[in-house]
């Protein structure tokens, strides 16, 4: 790693956003499912405004088959985990084939889980881990600082994105926004600063940003 | 074996986690699929191998002569050796080639020999592929994923390692390299072969490059780097067709092409891994001569058989031929990857009748071969095994020297009655051991 054109750096950005869509949208689907099954079995449509995706789901079940495993559902878990596999699998003398060999098997388990789960947190908890495993196998296994921190970006951004979305505590934006400003500084892509500067100050009113959450937002939609 | 075949799970988990897969097209789509791998190898004895090595050495040395006689000052046809015909309406002839000389004179750097082994234990080729022959991952990951799956097997057994093969590769490409890095030029991710472009820029250390992330700029060719740096490339192991690898050379309406790499390549600027052009050195019918070639060049007999083949171009060997037709193999020379193949014996009468008229029309095209009745290989199928004829692919690296890698891709058909043993037919593979004592 180290020698990165811009097509390759595009793919390093997107499988970074991918795979954080794809792990964070996982673990608050189960916390919604959580209510759906005895509490409210209309929790998905929060669940959808939130992350403002349309409601076109029939009902829970219909929700839970759709949102998790159709492809046909541009925004599923699935249609995400082929996205990440997409960037992915054309990054393999980047990553090495044991870093990639992670997100082959996330993709591998949300294949086998479709149609078979029973009890899908258990079913999906391998996403999850293969997820986990593959941030850890790329800090370990790619050298070159800048590979990484154009994933991370990638990542940092979509998790801040979604964790704003979903109306994540100002402890956890705040932490999630300091990694990202880490990153983009360490990055060599143009970035609208402007953008930056909006953001940092809707930030720094701590617990008040949410009065600007739509702000915040488009700032960090318009800095690429 | 029966530790290997008792870890044939754990082996296929392990190949579908690396994704070890080829890409195929049907009905106009793209659809990826685990290259079936039957986990008991071919095993080739050391004086075996030894033998082989001198042989493929030899003819693939000789090929290397050929093109740059072709290309160059054509002796071999001023001395009558080929006719002259065959050579220029070849498909594989590029007359853009004309006069180049490629760095360190190398043409065919990476072969691909087919070969079959006879029930009587002789060596025949089928086949030789010198443009972009493609295979080599397959049996490198396979040795490498079974030796986890069943470390004992290998405890047991004298194994040469061939795990060198994209040390091998990064040899030659540094053996030609005229200043700059090494890239793997892939056509894309929906390329039957991307699996093999990517694990061998990844195990060679070289950059997977996309079409879009060459360009060319006074005459020297370069890898677009995203902070706008640009970066010389001497060595371009291209996994892109000939016709398709520059648009203002070749096909103007390619869009996988570097347009204008052909005059870096011209100038001594880049080496292009292998040479274009070379497909004129492994037609079908070229094969023919290529005993006669190994004579010419290097004043030596071939090592290794032809299969026995008859060129329809030949008036005497065109008679053969139809009056034969119905035991022969019938090759169209324009075709590859198992397709334009026709056994005779497989065919009713009508087609039969048919198949002689083609021939007739259009001799040029077409070879026939006497069926090898090649050995069967046991493969795993169920509880137990069943024999499978099978082919070899040898790659033949050339750098500094001509080097056979200990090993090679195995295919085998799955299919009882059929000896195609290519993937895009069914096929499966096995990795391929050759004994170290």
């Amino acid at each position: 790693m180290g020698i990165i054109s811009i097509e390759k750096a595009d793919h390093l950005f997107w499988l970074g956003r991918y795979t954080e869509r794809v792990f964070t949208t996982l673990m608050t689907f189960f916390k919604y499912f959580d209510q759906m099954l005895d509490m409210d079995d209309k929790a998905y449509q929060g669940f959808c405004e939130k992350l403002g995706i349309p409601v076109v789901y029939e009902d829970m079940d219909d929700f839970i088959a759709k949102y998790l495993f159709s492809l046909e559902d541009p925004n599923s878990v699935y249609s995400n985990m082929v996205r990440a596999f997409n960037n992915a699998v054309i990054l393999r003398d980047e990553l090495s084939s044991d870093t990639l060999s992670y997100i082959q098997m996330s993709l591998d388990c949300m294949e086998h889980a479709k149609g078979h789960a029973n009890a899908l947190a258990y079913d999906l908890q391998p996403v999850k881990d293969y997820l986990f495993a593959f941030w850890g196998c790329l800090d370990d296994n790619v050298e070159d600082e800048e590979g990484r921190n154009i994933i991370k970006c990638g990542k940092y951004l979509e998790r801040l994105d979604l964790y704003m979305r979903l109306g994540f505590s100002y402890p956890y934006i705040e932490k999630e926004f300091n990694k990202f400003i880490n990153r983009l500084h360490k990055i060599r892509i143009g970035y609208h600063l402007t953008e930056v500067d909006r953001l940092t100050e809707v930030i720094s009113l701590k617990e008040g940003w949410t009065a600007r959450q739509q702000e915040a937002l488009n700032a960090l939609w318009n800095i690429f | 074996m029966r530790d290997m075949v008792e870890h044939m799970e754990g082996i296929n988990r392990l190949m579908a986690r690396y994704g070890v897969k080829f890409g195929i097209y049907k009905n106009r789509e793209f659809h990826e699929q685990l290259f079936p791998f039957d986990p008991l190898p071919r095993v080739i004895g050391r004086d075996e191998f030894l033998y082989l090595e001198k042989g493929l050495a030899q003819r693939v040395d000789a090929l290397n002569c050929f093109l740059a006689d072709v290309y160059g000052e054509k002796k071999i046809v001023k001395d009558g050796v080929i006719p002259e015909d065959f050579i220029f309406s070849s498909k594989g002839y590029l007359p853009q080639c004309e006069g180049m000389v490629p760095p360190k004179q190398v043409y065919s750097h990476i072969s691909g020999i087919d070969l079959v082994q006879a029930k009587d234990g002789d060596w025949y080729i089928l086949e030789d592929n010198l443009r972009i022959p493609s295979g080599a991952s397959y049996p490198m990951i396979a040795r490498e994923l079974t030796r986890q799956a069943s470390p004992r097997t290998f405890m047991k057994n004298h194994v040469a390692d061939n795990r060198n093969y994209a040390g091998m590769l990064k040899e030659v490409m540094n053996h030609v390299n005229t200043g700059g890095i090494n890239v793997v030029l892939t056509p894309g991710r929906y390329n039957a072969a991307f699996f093999e472009h990517s694990y061998l820029a990844e195990r060679s250390g070289a950059i997977l490059a996309m079409p879009q992330d060459l360009y060319v700029e006074n005459n020297r060719l370069y890898y677009r780097q995203y902070q706008g740096k640009q970066l010389q490339v001497g060595t371009v192991y291209r996994r892109i067709s000939d016709e398709y690898l520059d648009p203002l050379c070749f096909e103007p309406g390619s869009l996988i092409g570097v347009p204008g790499i052909m005059d870096v390549y011209r100038s001594g600027n880049v080496a292009l891994v292998n040479a274009p052009g070379n497909g004129v050195a492994d037609d079908k019918g070229i094969y023919y001569f290529v005993p006669q070639m190994v004579k010419y060049y290097l004043g030596e007999e071939a090592i290794l058989k032809n299969a026995p083949t008859y060129l329809a171009f030949y008036e005497q060997d065109r008679k053969y031929i139809l009056e034969h037709l119905g035991r022969l193999v019938v090759k169209d020379v324009s075709e590859a990857g198992g397709y334009g193949v026709v056994f005779g014996r497989d065919l009713e009468k009508e087609k039969l009748e048919e198949l002689k008229r083609t021939i007739i029309g259009d001799a040029r095209r077409f070879i026939a071969q006497e069926v090898i009745d090649f050995i069967d290989l046991d493969i795993v199928e169920g509880d137990g095994s069943v024999p499978r004829k099978a082919d070899l692919r040898a790659f033949v690296l050339c750098g500094k020297e001509t080097k056979i890698w200990p090993s090679g891709l195995t295919r085998f058909s799955r299919n009882p009655d059929s000896f195609v043993v290519n993937s895009s037919q069914g096929g499966g593979f096995k990795d391929t051991w050759v004994l170290s004592q």
